[in-house]
């Protein structure tokens, strides 16, 4: 339940950050430090989990192991549009 | 279609910590101390609070925010030892209490007539201790029919904590527990932690637990 508060807190954060005109996330990233006291896998499993519904659309998350206590969403990867505007 | 990497590197913990720094406002301005108790399940916090709310309920204006994942027998079973208001937090599963509830626990409590604030975390070593309540110091229960590496099994706890109570001292006979051992543990992970001893059924060392709730309130609180 640790990992699911938190996956769900990384969910309304980048939803934040891509506001309301969500373009289509494909994958998101997250740093969870080695002493941070979160378990990847069960944290990922959760992730796939808050991302598989809306807004978001099946986008991946893709964790980081680095050393130190730190849990970050670090980026956002996003698909644009290139059609020309009208 | 082109795919287009968004740099945020936001900490993921940024909104509790938000949420702490607002409650640890809100008790510093009524001059409350707030204390986390945390510890795995079934070392003794809430007979340790029970024993507590008796003696010193009264004396010290002692308001209680009980978490527990289901059911609020804990808040039931400690509400029979004071008049004073205990403010149950169920967290439906969660494994450990956020500033958020604890936000909204203080709504329900007179905090015009509290002077210290106990919140007795779900029972759990390893999450609680990465969620900031707005608490003053992190005391953790470290009892003796666990086993004395438990501050090397779970560092971050320790790390995090201002004071362990070993309780259920009354046991240490019964049980193949190396206080010596467990200490140096709890000193290897946390050179700054502070100990008291404690049975909350014979009663042995409880005068220290009350004389460090005693020192913890007030505005020349040493916590």
């Amino acid at each position: 339940m640790h990992e699911l508060s938190l996956a769900m807190e990384i969910g309304r954060l980048a939803e934040e950050r891509l506001g309301a005109s969500v373009p289509r996330c494909v994958a998101v990233g997250v740093d969870v430090g080695t002493a941070s006291g979160v378990e990847p896998s069960a944290l990922s499993f959760c992730l796939e989990a808050v991302l598989s519904h809306p807004p978001w659309t099946g986008a991946q998350p893709v964790l980081a192991h680095p050393v130190g206590d730190h849990l970050l969403l670090t980026w956002l990867e996003v698909e644009d549009d290139d059609r020309p505007e009208d | 279609m082109t795919v287009r990497k968004i740099e945020v590197r936001e900490r993921v913990m940024a909104r509790n910590d938000e949420l702490a720094a607002q409650v640890r406002a809100r008790l510093a301005a009524h001059g409350i101390t707030a204390i986390n108790l945390m510890s795995s399940p079934g070392a003794g916090k809430t007979t340790l609070l029970e024993r507590t709310l008796a003696v010193l309920g009264e004396p010290l204006d002692i308001a209680v925010v009980a978490g527990d994942c289901q059911t609020q027998n804990d808040a039931d079973r400690l509400a029979a030892h004071t008049g004073r208001l205990v403010q149950a937090i169920v967290t439906g599963g969660a494994c450990h209490l956020d500033a958020l509830q604890v936000s909204d626990a203080l709504d329900h409590i007179d905090l015009e007539r509290t002077r210290l604030l106990i919140i007795e975390n779900v029972g759990n070593l390893v999450c609680p201790a990465s969620w900031d309540l707005g608490e003053r110091s992190r005391v953790v229960l470290f009892t003796v029919t666990e086993g004395d590496d438990k501050p090397l099994k779970y560092p971050k706890m320790f790390e995090k904590a201002d004071w362990v109570v070993l309780t259920k001292t009354d046991l240490l006979p019964y049980v193949p527990f190396d206080v010596d051992r467990a200490v140096r543990h709890c000193l290897q992970v946390n050179p700054a932690l502070r100990f008291i001893h404690v049975s909350a059924i014979t009663g042995d060392g409880m005068g220290e637990w009350f004389d460090f709730l005693r020192r913890s309130v007030g505005p020349t609180a040493s916590v």
